[in-house]
């Protein structure tokens, strides 16, 4: 249990360490684009792929500006979810059991 | 195949009291089950390399509303979407590997899926079929991408303008249900959703409403699949409206030389004794060639017609029954310019013959021509499998084709009479498209 906590804590130092959060940017916003992601993006419902476009709109505006967000607006640990990840895992999933089938 | 329609065939030379004959020990002959939770259970195993299972359920386009029209056609083009147990990749090289077939065929009022397989292998194809009736995930991006697969399978429909008239005959003849086209309307393509498919499935695709047919497989082995597997949403689902007949027409004004019309009045429901009748007059009138390029000589509608006119032309009795209704009349198709004379000739020919004008003789040929029609029907398997599915979701059992034809031996000449009294007098409803200029409207016929 202790064990635990400590990396818990490792974890979120070294996500406030990364920084994405302070542009307001969450995990799954800094993936890169491969196909499988691509793929995952075309199934997101509509309101979660609005929210992400806006998300990155504001960082690459901030980015521009060489400004970061006012420490109070900045992406909390604890508030990060990976909410492509679902998406993500099945794409992968569907792509390697097209390629099984090919294999054999 | 060969075998069962020799079992039935009426025995010319045996003795009465000869015992059926048995091909082989584990012959069976066809059974029929119905599980309490109302799903009914139809075999037939005959032995042959192939199986066909067929899952029928009672919905269609007539169990959709005015808020959800278009739901049955995309149900139909979506029976290759991945479901909880298969991904649509699976499902798809899944059947083909084995060399297999899936397939969706639907009316108004009954869905049919039906896969055929090489006997080894239909544990496979089943459970593609029991995921994909019972378990349909609907993906909202696999669903949004199928949609434009609507318009394409609409557009080749439409290719033959008899999809359009008769589409356009249910639109005018009725006032709800079945007046909803099998077709998704241009206005719903696009707009049809994960959800609306789900309820569809949820409200419609209840065990009561289904049957589960097989050729060519044990009547155990589909009992124990039906009793894992299909005993998922018990009770009756959605209830349909009831169809309400109103007679109304709808013409449509093309480029065509060809008119195609069609003319009706409220028929026959399915089963009943009168259906039989208005078959029958079907037959007498003429229900399409049976001599390829020959000259029709029974189909009186034919002869009437080529008296008025000697332009090429067709004409067909028309008739369908459905659950609480039905529709028999007339379809013609002549060149534009004549199009008022022929249907007008056809009409006054089903007059002559509601005046009593139908000799015995010809009412035999024709029930001729209608019990072997029928029966060269249901000698192919596919046949077969659609005749025994529409009537166990019907009524539960199923009619040997030797009681069918004594059906068809019993309507009376009166009976056929009548029918086509019926037809004369019932409120009458149109559908013609083409060049309409010299088509006649329903009250200057």
């Amino acid at each position: 249990a202790g064990g635990g906590r400590l990396l818990d804590r490792i974890r979120k130092w070294y996500y406030n360490a990364a920084g994405f959060n302070k542009l307001g940017l969450m995990r799954d916003d800094t993936l890169h684009e491969d196909d499988d992601v691509k793929e995952a993006l075309k199934r997101l419902p509509e309101h979660l792929y609005n929210e992400r476009v806006f998300r990155i709109k504001r960082a690459l505006d901030l980015s521009l500006k060489h400004q970061i967000l006012p420490k109070d607006q900045w992406v909390k640990y604890e508030e990060d979810h990976r909410y492509l990840k679902p998406y993500l895992t099945e794409v992968i999933r569907e792509r390697h059991e097209k390629e099984a089938w090919n294999r054999k | 195949k060969r075998f069962y329609s020799l079992k039935v065939a009426p025995k010319a030379s045996a003795s009465a009291t000869a015992a059926k004959v048995k091909l082989s020990p584990e012959s069976q002959d066809f059974e029929i089950t119905k599980l309490p939770s109302g799903l009914v259970i139809a075999s037939l195993e005959n032995f042959s390399p192939a199986s066909r299972i067929g899952v029928f359920i009672k919905t269609g386009s007539r169990y959709e509303t005015t808020s959800n029209l278009g739901t049955a056609h995309l149900l139909r083009l979506a029976s290759n979407l991945t479901t909880k147990g298969a991904s649509s990749f699976r499902i798809t090289r899944g059947i083909e590997a084995v060399g297999g077939s899936l397939s969706v065929h639907a009316t108004r009022e009954k869905m049919a899926y039906s896969v055929e397989c090489l006997r080894d292998y239909v544990d496979t194809v089943m459970e593609y079929l029991l995921n994909v009736t019972t378990a349909p995930e609907f993906r909202p991006w696999e669903v949004a991408d199928l949609q434009p697969q609507l318009k394409v399978d609409k557009a080749v429909a439409l290719q033959n303008p008899q999809v359009g008239v008769l589409e356009n005959l249910h639109a005018a003849a009725y006032k709800n249900a079945l007046a909803n086209p099998l077709y998704c309307p241009d206005y719903r393509v696009g707009k049809i959703t994960s959800e609306q498919l789900h309820h569809f499935v949820q409200n419609n695709f209840t065990s009561s409403r289904m049957a589960l047919v097989g050729i060519g497989i044990k009547h155990s082995t589909l009992k124990q699949v039906a009793e894992q597997f299909l005993n998922i949403r018990s009770g009756h689902g959605a209830p349909g409206a009831k169809a309400v007949y109103r007679g109304g027409e709808i013409r449509k004004q093309t480029g065509d030389s060809l008119v195609h019309a069609a003319i009706v009045a409220e028929g026959a429901v399915a089963g009943s004794p009168e259906a039989n009748a208005f078959s029958v007059l079907q037959y007498v009138l003429g229900a399409g060639p049976l001599i390829k390029r020959g000259s029709n000589v029974t189909s009186k509608l034919t002869q009437g017609v080529a008296k008025a006119t000697s332009q090429p032309f067709d004409v067909s009795a028309f008739n369908v029954n459905y659950s609480d209704s039905g529709l028999f009349g007339i379809y013609t198709i002549s060149q534009a310019p004549n199009a008022g004379e022929v249907i007008k000739a056809a009409l006054n020919q089903v007059k002559a013959v509601a005046q009593g004008g139908v000799t015995d003789a010809d009412v035999t040929t024709a029930k001729n021509q209608m019990k072997a029609n029928y029966l060269m029907s249901v000698e192919t398997s596919k046949g077969l499998l659609n005749e025994i599915g529409s009537e166990s979701l019907v009524s539960g059992t199923h009619t040997s084709p030797s009681a069918a034809a004594q059906k068809i031996d019993s309507v009376a000449t009166a009976d056929v009479v009548n029918a086509a009294k019926k037809f004369i007098s019932g409120k009458k409803s149109m559908a013609a498209s083409g060049d309409l200029g010299n088509t006649p409207f329903l009250d200057e016929l």
